[in-house]
């Protein structure tokens, strides 16, 4: 690929791939397809039969799907991590990674969201999970986690997607002055007829900033709230003040990964490399490498303090998840979270495009058991032997876990094609500005 | 015949020589239009003047603070049959990640009103207000308004500026 030189250049490249359905990507979408048919077949499934179709087994009724639910909000924190902190933060490396980040994390909470509907298994009665007056007796509980967690979530969506839609705004513009006819037409339609002015560039600047400002809390806080969906709980294995950081740290370093694991291929593929390369996916590397390092510290200090508070459920909780029935749950975990991204403290590792990838996808599957792990050993050993269970999935949920990759896949697909997923306008901000003199005339 | 000149610019300088020949000759009523932000064309421009979006963005995260904490109070105000864990009827520690989220929620959508509110969007009249789809490329444009019987003089002053190509315009104010 011929390297960028111009502002034109940049047009050029990242215009290029839209529009333009090629095999791979065709076959991508139709595979994906199918696997979202058979997820929707099995949602289908249990809305027909009830939540006897899904695994639970009493006291356990919080699963996979809630696991899911939780996994997929995490993986929603990178992309404003990447796009508003780092922002604020002027990494320039952000600059050719946080579109697609952003989109990452606009379709990931999109997914999260499908969980809470179907967990309720009456998907017609989720409607329960919004605060609104009580004509039909039902409390609403500003005091309960779950309440809290409904305003993290749907708050980071909104302002997220926000974010997300006025940066693309000035590149869906370019969109529009490089295309005719009907794409011209919908594309002003999209980017709201935006003309690049001094005035319109003046308040978007100030406007852009102050989004990063407000998402960058944002992403520190809703993984603390969903945490607490848990540590606000009696639950052995749930209640600890540990929570939200230990969340918060998993968050980053999954949604790293998935950036990882989702750019490699598009770099390749679009012939982005000029934009998205090693040096990119080495910062996230090391990212990775700290918050992985705060999650393994983590895991040590809750068995820890298990150890040390001499509080025999809590204790008990966590003897049983390193050898009971979920002993292979939490090796899955240790392997795939703690031991796997050791490797990229070596740099020539971590540049290698193919351990980042294999690394990355290893985080992914790590992290979902982790999640997998605190939810469901913990319900499955609560307090009275009596009631000590083990927890399986059936088919129904494994295909509506699959099924959520594919609707998540679906939104990143039709993405890559339909907007630019490098932002043009910031690309260009990194540029060297054309200058014909290298200096300005005094006012 | 339109009463505006535009002046097409490469370069980032000459585009901000432009910029200060115009004020200096008295013209104030013009637009530039650039692919990118560059701070140095708010500078010339507006001399350091902050956008008024902060003031939306300050209202709003008022207005969602007090709103939140209000809605998650009278709640438990007007139900307060349920105390769980013992707790006040009004419980701040209980209630402040309501209102920390309407917060921010209402600061970022009042932010985003502010936003469309100065940059008078949406503005979809093509023809009109797109003059040039150049401008979303590779270069700047400085298109002043109302030249009247001065064309020629600004035609000339835009050219010794740099201006690689100047014409009339079709363009309203920006």
């Amino acid at each position: 690929m011929q390297a960028a030189q111009t502002y034109a250049d940049v047009n050029r490249d990242v215009l290029r791939p839209l529009f333009k359905p090629t095999p791979l990507w065709a076959g991508a979408l139709a595979l994906d397809l199918v696997v979202l048919a058979f997820g929707a077949y099995c949602w289908a499934h249990q809305l027909e039969w009830g939540l006897g179709v899904a695994g639970y087994t009493p006291p356990v009724f919080w699963g996979v799907y809630i696991t899911t639910f939780v996994f997929w909000v995490g993986i929603g924190h990178a992309g404003t991590l990447i796009s508003a902190i780092l922002f604020l933060f002027r990494a320039r490396w952000r600059t050719g990674i946080y579109r697609a980040s952003e989109a990452m994390t606009i379709f990931a909470v999109i997914t999260a969201a499908l969980f809470p509907i179907i967990h309720v298994g009456r998907a017609w009665y989720v409607f329960f999970l919004f605060p609104y007056p009580n004509q039909r007796e039902l409390w609403p509980n500003f005091k309960s986690p779950l309440v809290w967690d409904v305003f993290a979530i749907n708050t980071y969506l909104i302002t997220s997607t926000v974010f997300f839609i006025i940066g693309l705004i000035p590149d869906i513009a370019a969109v529009r002055d490089g295309s005719t006819g009907l794409i011209r037409k919908v594309y002003n339609l999209l980017c709201l007829g935006w003309r690049g002015t001094d005035n319109q560039w003046r308040h978007y600047m100030a406007a852009y900033g102050f989004f990063a400002a407000l998402c960058t809390p944002l992403v520190l806080s809703v993984h603390s709230v969903v945490s607490w969906d848990f540590a606000m709980a009696q639950t052995a294995g749930w209640h600890s003040t540990l929570f939200p950081p230990y969340f918060v740290a998993g968050a980053i370093f999954s949604g790293c990964a998935m950036v990882i694991t989702l750019l490699v291929p598009l770099s390749k593929i679009f012939e982005w490399e000029e934009y998205i390369n090693v040096w990119h996916f080495e910062h996230l590397a090391k990212l990775c490498l700290l918050t992985g390092s705060v999650l393994t510290y983590s895991y040590g200090i809750e068995h820890f303090i298990a150890w040390y508070s001499d509080n025999p459920y809590e204790w008990g909780i966590f003897v049983d998840r390193a050898t009971g029935n979920y002993s292979w749950v939490f090796a899955t975990m240790v392997f795939c979270n703690c031991l796997a991204p050791l490797i990229w403290w070596s740099k020539k590792m971590r540049t290698n495009l193919y351990v980042l990838f294999g690394v990355s996808l290893l985080i992914n599957v790590g992290m979902w058991f982790e999640r997998y792990n605190i939810i469901a050993s913990s319900l499955a050993h609560q307090f009275d032997p009596g009631a000590w269970v083990y927890y399986q999935p059936t088919w129904v949920e494994m295909g509506i876990l699959a099924g959520s990759f594919a609707w998540f896949g679906m939104w990143f697909l039709l993405f890559v094609k339909l907007m630019p997923a490098v932002a043009i306008a910031e690309i260009k901000e990194a540029m060297r500005p054309p200058l014909k003199h290298d200096h300005v005339e005094a006012a | 015949m339109s009463d505006n000149v535009k002046g097409v610019f490469a370069h980032l300088d000459s585009l901000l020589t432009g910029i200060a020949r115009v004020r200096k000759a008295g013209y104030n009523d013009f637009t530039v239009t650039s692919p990118l932000p560059r701070h140095e064309i708010e500078e010339a421009i507006y001399d350091g003047m902050p956008s008024p979006v902060r003031w939306w963005t300050m209202t709003g995260g008022l207005i969602g603070g007090s709103g939140g904490f209000t809605l998650a109070s009278l709640s438990s105000a007007v139900w307060p049959m349920a105390l769980p864990g013992g707790k006040p009827v009004v419980s701040v520690p209980a209630f402040f990640v309501v209102t920390f989220e309407c917060t921010v929620l209402l600061a970022g959508l009042f932010t985003l009103l502010g936003l469309l509110f100065h940059c008078r969007l949406p503005s979809l009249n093509l023809d009109i207000e797109v003059q040039d789809p150049r401008f979303s490329l590779d270069r700047f444009g400085l298109i002043v308004h109302g030249a009247g019987a001065k064309r020629a003089e600004i035609a000339k002053l835009l050219h010794d500026a740099g201006a690689e190509e100047v014409a009339n315009a079709e363009a309203s104010h920006g």
